[in-house]
This record gives C-alpha cells, sequence and structure tokens, in this order.
C-alpha cells in the first residue's frame, strides 16, 4: 500500500514536469541513438566478416619474387599436400581487372569448382545454383555492383574481357550474388580458375595463390615453419592475421565515435550536474519543501532514483529501438558511407541484425551510470544542508 | 507539549562572520496553547520556529517536544518528527508550483504507508478545513496569495499534526485573507491543536483565542527575560 501512495506520486510528478523532463529525454535519445547505431553497425560489419571468414581456407600462399608478389606455380599444390595435418589444398586466380573506359574495377575469383569445399561455399552463398547448367559454357556469378555496373552499361547477358594478348573474351552473365554478400562481394566476380587464368594471361601450371586448411590449430606455426623451409620464396597470410586486421578495420572507426561519445555525454552529464546542483535552482527548493514536510533523505533519494531511473528507461528504449530502425531496416544512411568508406562500384550494403545482450548492457551501463550520478549526487547534497537553508 | 531549555544559534560559529541568532531562550508551552511571538525581522522569531520543527538544529540548549528531545535528532528520526507530530505553515508557502493544490496536500502523506484512498479522504477533509476545497483540482501557480496560504495550511494540517507553527502567515496577505486565516487559526485552536505564530502583524494583538503573546527582541524573549 505504501508503494501505490509512492508511484501515484511518482508519476505525477514525471507528468506535471513533462516539460522539464523532455530536454533531457531527448538529448538522452540523441546520444543513446548515436552511440547504438555505431555499435550495432560495427558489431554488424564484425559479423558478416568473420562468418565469411571462416569459409575460407585457414592459410594462403604466394609466391613472391624479390618482396612482390608474382605466379605461384601449381605444383607448389602437391608439395603442400603431402605435409602432414594439411587438408583442402585449392588453386585460386584472384585479382582485379581494370574496365578502363568508366575507371573502374571488378575483383575476380577463378576457383577450381571441382573442388568440393570450394563448392560448398558457392552452394552456402548462392542458393539453388545449377552447377552443371553454369559449367557448361563459359560463365561468371557477379556481384549485385558489377551487376548494375554492366547493365548500366549495356552489358546485360554477357562481358567481353580483353586479355592481355589484346584478345577478347565473352563471358556469360549467369548469376548475380545475394545482396547480404554485398559487403564483401560488390564488386566480385566468380568465374571457373581455367576462364580467370585466360583473362589475366596466366600460364596453365599458374596460379596467384593457393588456399589449404590445417585443421588442428596447435599446427599452424609448424606448418608456417615448414612451407618457409620448403620454398624460400613464400609469402604465408594465415586466417588470424586476416581476423585481426577485420577487427581492425572498423574498430578505430568505432573508436573515434565512443570518443565523439564519451565528450557529448561529459558534457551532457556536466549540463545535468550544473542544474540539479546550482545554488538557487528550482530542483533545490523542491527537495527542501519536502525535506520540511517530512520526507526523509532516503525517501528523497529513493524519488529521485526512480523518477530518472523512468527517463534512462524511455530514452534507452527510444533510442535503441531508434538506431535498430536506423541501421538494420534503412542501412544507416550516411554512417554507413562513413564506415564502409568510398566504393568501387555503387554499393547498397544491407546489414545483418546482430544485437546482443553484451552490447545493450554496455550501452546502458555507459549512459544510466553516469547520468543517474549526475542526478543523485547533487540531490544527496541538497538533502543533506538543512531544510530551511534549501527552502530559500 | 513544548519547551525550550536555553536555546542559542549561532549561524557560520567560530568564523568572523559569526552571528548570535537566538541567545539562551527558553520557554514552556502547554498543550491546546495559542502562543504568538513577536517581534522585528531579524529577532529570531524564525529561526525559533525553525529549531522546533527540526528544520535545523540548535547551536546550544534543549528542545523537547512532548517528552521526545528533538534538538539532536538524527535525519530519519526528524523526518519522522516532521511527518508525524508537526504542521508548518511558511511565509512564503512553499508550495510546489507544478502541482495542484490536492496533490500539493497529500506530499507529507507520500511515505505514511496509508492507502491511497485514505490518503484521498485525508486531503478532502484537511482542504475543508482550510477552505480551499473548491481549488483541489487548480495549479498552485494559478491562486492568489490568499489561496496559496490556504493550500499551504491545508498541507500542515493533513496529517493531523497536534503542533502547528506557523512562520509570518499574514506576511503576503491583504487584510481580508488575513482575518480569513485568523479565523481558520481559531477553528485550529477549538479543534485543541497547540499553535506558535511567529509574526510581527499587529492583527494579532489582542484576539482573545491567544493566550500568551512573547515579545522577542535581538534573539531573546521579552527584553531578555525568559519563561
Amino acid at each position: 500500500m505504501k508503494n501505490s501512495a509512492f508511484l501515484h506520486f511518482l508519476t505525477l510528478l514525471l507528468f506535471k514536469q513533462r516539460s522539464k523532463h523532455s530536454g533531457a529525454i531527448l538529448i538522452s535519445v540523441i546520444i543513446i541513438f548515436l552511440l547504438s547505431a555505431v555499435l550495432f553497425l560495427s558489431s554488424s560489419l564484425q559479423y558478416t566478416l568473420l562468418s565469411t571468414l571462416q569459409r575460407q581456407g585457414d592459410f594462403t600462399v604466394t609466391r613472391v619474387e624479390a618482396g612482390k608478389a608474382a605466379n605461384t606455380p601449381t605444383a607448389w599444390v602437391d608439395d603442400i599436400l603431402e605435409m602432414n595435418g594439411v587438408s583442402h589444398v585449392a588453386p585460386r586466380v584472384y585479382g582485379r581487372y581494370f574496365f578502363t573506359p568508366r575507371g573502374k574495377s571488378f575483383l575476380v575469383v577463378g576457383i577450381d569448382f571441382f573442388d568440393e569445399q570450394n563448392t560448398q561455399a558457392l552452394e552456402a552463398l548462392v542458393k539453388n545454383i545449377d552447377l552443371k547448367n553454369f559449367l557448361s559454357r563459359e560463365s561468371m556469378i557477379v556481384g549485385e555492383g558489377v551487376k548494375h555496373f554492366l547493365e548500366a552499361h549495356y552489358f546485360k547477358e554477357d562481358f567481353t574481357f580483353k586479355t592481355p594478348k589484346g584478345t577478347f573474351k565473352k563471358v556469360h552473365i549467369f548469376q548475380t550474388l545475394p545482396p547480404e554478400a554485398n559487403l564483401l562481394a560488390n564488386d566480385m566476380i566468380v568465374m571457373p580458375i581455367d576462364l580467370a587464368r585466360e583473362i589475366f594471361g596466366l600460364h596453365e601450371n599458374e596460379v596467384t595463390d593457393i588456399t589449404f586448411n590445417v585443421p588442428n590449430d596447435a599446427e599452424w606455426d609448424t606448418i608456417i615453419t615448414k612451407l618457409h623451409l620448403k620454398f624460400y620464396d613464400v609469402r604465408v597470410v594465415d586466417k588470424r592475421e586476416v581476423k585481426k586486421a577485420y577487427k581492425n578495420l572498423y574498430n578505430y572507426k568505432g573508436g573515434v565515435f565512443l570518443i565523439l561519445y564519451l565528450v557529448s555525454i561529459v558534457t551532457f552529464i556536466l549540463i545535468l550536474y550544473q542544474r540539479y546542483a546550482m545554488v538557487y535552482s528550482t530542483e533545490r527548493k523542491e527537495i527542501g519543501i519536502l525535506r520540511a514536510v517530512g520526507w526523509s533523505i532516503k525517501d528523497i533519494l529513493k524519488l529521485k532514483f526512480y523518477e530518472n531511473l523512468i527517463i534512462v528507461l524511455v530514452s534507452f528504449t527510444v533510442g535503441v529501438i531508434l538506431a535498430y530502425l536506423y541501421v538494420f531496416v534503412w542501412s544507416a544512411p550516411m554512417l554507413s558511407a562513413i564506415f564502409l568508406g568510398s566504393s568501387n562500384l555503387e554499393n547498397h550494403v544491407s546489414f545483418v541484425p546482430v544485437v546482443t545482450f553484451g552490447t545493450l548492457g554496455s550501452i546502458f551501463l555507459f549512459y544510466a551510470v553516469p547520468f543517474l550520478a549526475a542526478v543523485l549526487i547533487p540531490a544527496w547534497k541538497i538533502s543533506v544542508t538543512p531544510p530551511k537553508e534549501a527552502m530559500l | 507539549m513544548v519547551i525550550l531549555e536555553n536555546i542559542s544559534k549561532i549561524y557560520h560559529e567560530g568564523t568572523p562572520q559569526a552571528f548570535e541568532a537566538l541567545r539562551a531562550v527558553s520557554m514552556k508551552v502547554n498543550p491546546g496553547e495559542c502562543v504568538v511571538l513577536s517581534g522585528v525581522s531579524g529577532s529570531g522569531k524564525s529561526t525559533l520556529l525553525a529549531l522546533i520543527a527540526a528544520l535545523d538544529k540548535p547551536s546550544r540548549g534543549k528542545i523537547v517536544v512532548n517528552g521526545e528531545l528533538i534538538s539532536k535528532l538524527p535525519d530519519l528520526h526528524a523526518s519522522a518528527y516532521r511527518a508525524k507530530t508537526i504542521g508548518v505553515i511558511f511565509q512564503h508557502f512553499n508550495l510546489l508550483e507544478s502541482l495542484s493544490v490536492e496533490e500539493n496536500v497529500i506530499v507529507p502523506l507520500i511515505h505514511s504507508g496509508l492507502h491511497l484512498s485514505t490518503i484521498d479522504s485525508m486531503a478532502k477533509k484537511s482542504m475543508e478545513l482550510a477552505a480551499i476545497s473548491h481549488k483541489a483540482s487548480q495549479e498552485v501557480k494559478a491562486l492568489s496569495g490568499g489561496e496559496k496560504q490556504r493550500c499551504a495550511i491545508a498541507r500542515a494540517l493533513v496529517h493531523e499534526p497536534e503542533l502547528i507553527l506557523c512562520d509570518e502567515p499574514t506576511a503576503n496577505l491583504d487584510r481580508e485573507n488575513s482575518l480569513k486565516f485568523i479565523e481558520i487559526l481559531h477553528a485550529l485552536q477549538d479543534l485543541g491543536k497547540t499553535i506558535i505564530v511567529a509574526t510581527h502583524d499587529p492583527l494579532f494583538e489582542g484576539l482573545p483565542f491567544v493566550n500568551r503573546v512573547l515579545h522577542m527582541e535581538d534573539g531573546q524573549l521579552e527584553c531578555g527575560k525568559n519563561e
């Protein structure tokens, strides 16, 4: 029963003093929206990149000549296969094809479609792909950006590549990669390895790199050593390095926003603190009056705590929902351009909704704790001064 | 009911700005008595009331109300004492401007543990006594000075205190409203309430229901003669 009177009064105060609270709620919503949008975006990007990485080989090996990348002999495939603990060795042709007239480029990936791992990865990405039909003629699967670019230049069914020998190679556009792959595959063209070899002018016994797996993580460093002993002119990139690079890529951008968030929250908290601590503020007088009519310090702090907790919860809910809609429904206009940078081809990235309890908890704590402290500390300070003084 | 023994209040004690607002004041107010503390501004009347209301603590001396020593009460007990035993009517009304009359009146009962319907009926009773029921749902900021004063009276009475303290209650009222206030005061005394009024308003002189008028000057009672 005691609580019903308190709840009644709490609701009453919040409603009657809504204009006083609306400013704080508005600023809070903006701050929480910005923080949530940045965290949602970077979490989603990292999730997409890391889950893509999971489908890739553990190691990528390239031959180097005087420190620069050179074509890798296919004979290395057998040499690598001989190493214990190695599986799924696959040669790959990988490189940028420049479409000089428009100054754009496509990322061409030539893979062996008879390799089980490659077909599985492709089938996971492109649902219901008819591989038999695909391989029956010289075809390619293109990213959405490539598809739109080619269509805009009247290459609706086929595209003609210019080979280093000066000849032309017409390739049929078989299918488009799904929009979910736009983050990494917007400008990608996937084709059979022999076709890619022809386009880049590679010999039959050459590829750009070789990928393979080492299922036992503990063996990774041993394999790297073995590769360096076996091939003196080799560059080995393992998944750990790629993972680190992917994480860092968006972490630093998120970091910039976190600094902005910290600056804005500190400013806001200082304003709040100032408002509540002001010597002749309305809050001060109100606390004095409540104390004079019999409220204890504990009662005052309880009222201020719940009053501001409701403000925090409302702001948090509204800010998080708006950020969710902005990032995952409206694809984060402006913010995505900052995170993704300028793209080679026009890219419409849709973000995979990734919202963890940890992210939400961090947002709440980073906001609620300083907010409540900024209100409760001055409220407590006023409460402990004699009511006669506070009411002045 | 109220016993004050050698009460002194020194503001900024121990500093060059030290100011002695009350000097060894002693007095006694019996249950059901109506006592008027008169004197010019700055004579110490309001300070004395604030100490009896436990809104401040004396520098020296002892205050006993209903057998309870209130001069050294810790916060929790002082708040409970204010919430239970006394009702204060301030010169500047001290109302929560954004709330209505009724909402202001129920404030002292929020932490009483009473049911909302009981609180509501107590508020209605108190507003009737203070003749402000007709303005119950009106926001305080829209009220006249006299109405605000009646709202403050209703709030001071809502928890049915035994002791009512009035600090310059008519200072912000016109003559008509001051007379109405005096009428309410009379009714309260008839209800058996103990009343202490600090005022320099001559209207309070010679009122039949006032038991005693104590004059204060320079922080002392009646030229230094304490009771």
